[in-house]
């Protein structure tokens, strides 16, 4: 299996002049873009608007790339270039935190402060989508939620999940497929059923 | 929806799908609303596992991308300037590759030409004498071959010992290609009036 396949095959269909190609790949790596920016803004609504300049400036960039290293590894040196001009030209200094440490009470009560700048809807919509995502988590099975966080969480590959789980990688691939399924139905649900369709579906 | 094809598209998006089911995948990843939407959940999740905290979930984010590029003029669109460019300096080149191939072929006739015998006289043929004739059934080792004498003022005695060299391997080549240079030597040295007797100077060449 070559690593990166999947992106240089939308990156390629790109170049060729897809940009439907483009929008898979910003709704897979957006949350991960936001996430990086934010640790040189303090304000979610900026890191989403210097992400969204990162993925204009990667598209304009991408007849150059040719595939030497990871999309995803050269999208990231973009955001953060642009992340730190940002910061430059507005004369702020970045955050120093690390985003990781996310079961930090203080760290928690800093992001819930960030919060406060985003409108009260996009913010509850928020939650209940976590919520029923860690709801849908909780009630899979044991082998299909460890598939599930070992790749999410540790970033294992499926090899390396095979050999964790003692058992064939076609069986991680389908466990791992099963689990997002069982997740994706609930969160259908939310998306579809607009707000509060959460607390219904208990 | 087919199963198969989200399983595709989760291992697709775990890059854990063959190279060639990706392009074909990617392709219709492109064109598919429902199935990006599914592949835009499939991040969410993602996201969520890692507690990816102060991330609005429902950011608006690849709707205001895909806005802005609305407005760009599509990647091969902006190469295709270069592309001409570089398509009106390509006209030349199967021309070129001609041109050397047709110099090279007549070098090569040339150089043969050089290389021929003129007038028979600087190779001579050694035909054993004893070889003349060959009772088909005599040996029963195999068939039997029929080579045409060479003439004795103008032989074509290189050809002969061509001949003999194709007849001698025949057995080890394949029969089609035998049959067809075995014909073409027959051919060759037939004589000009086609009336000559068949061959005094036979010889078994069967091994």
């Amino acid at each position: 299996m070559s690593a990166d396949a999947s992106d240089l095959s939308l990156v390629r269909r790109v170049q060729r002049g897809d940009k439907g190609a483009f929008d898979a790949l910003v709704l897979k790596y957006q949350h991960k873009l936001v996430k990086l920016v934010m640790r040189y803004v303090r304000n979610p609504a900026e890191a989403e608007d210097i992400a969204q300049e990162a993925f204009i400036k990667a598209y304009r960039a991408l007849p150059q790339f040719r595939g030497d290293s990871a999309f995803y590894t050269w999208l990231y040196r973009i955001a953060i270039n642009t992340a730190k001009n940002a910061v430059v030209s507005r004369d702020r200094s970045p955050v120093e935190y690390d985003l990781d440490r996310n079961n930090n009470d203080e760290s928690y009560d800093m992001q819930g402060r960030m919060k406060d700048s985003e409108t009260p809807e996009g913010l509850v919509l928020t939650d209940e989508i976590r919520s029923t995502v860690n709801a849908a988590i909780d009630a899979l099975p044991e082998d299909l939620r460890t598939a599930i966080v070992l790749r999410e969480l540790e970033g294992l590959s499926y090899e390396e999940i095979a050999a964790a789980m003692d058992c064939p990688v076609g069986t991680v691939r389908s466990r791992i497929f099963r689990a997002r399924e069982a997740i994706d139905r609930r969160l259908r649900e939310v998306f579809e059923g607009g707000l509060g369709r959460a607390e219904e579906l208990g | 929806m087919n199963e198969e094809l989200d399983s595709q598209l989760s291992a697709m998006f775990d890059d854990e799908l063959a190279p060639a089911e990706c392009e074909l995948l990617a392709r219709r990843l492109s064109r598919d609303e429902s199935l990006k939407a599914r592949w835009g959940r499939y991040a969410i999740v993602g996201a969520v596992i890692r507690a990816e905290r102060g991330v609005r979930l429902n950011a608006p984010l690849a709707g205001r991308v895909n806005a802005v590029l609305l407005a760009e003029p599509a990647l091969a669109a902006r190469t295709a300037p270069r592309d001409r460019r570089y398509a009106r300096l390509r006209w030349w080149q199967p021309l070129a590759g001609a041109a050397v191939a047709a110099g090279v072929a007549t070098v090569s006739i040339l150089w043969l030409r050089t290389q021929a015998p003129l007038g028979g006289t600087t190779l001579v043929a050694h035909v054993p004498a004893q070889a003349n004739v060959a009772s088909p059934g005599a040996s029963g080792q195999g068939d039997s071959y029929v080579v045409p004498r060479p003439k004795p003022a103008a032989a074509l005695v290189p050809s002969t010992e061509l001949a003999n060299y194709v007849v001698a391997h025949s057995m080890f080549s394949n029969p089609v290609a035998r049959g067809n240079l075995l014909s073409a030597f027959m051919t060759s040295e037939a004589p000009a009036s086609g009336t000559e007797e068949p061959q005094s100077d036979v010889k078994a060449l069967a091994h």
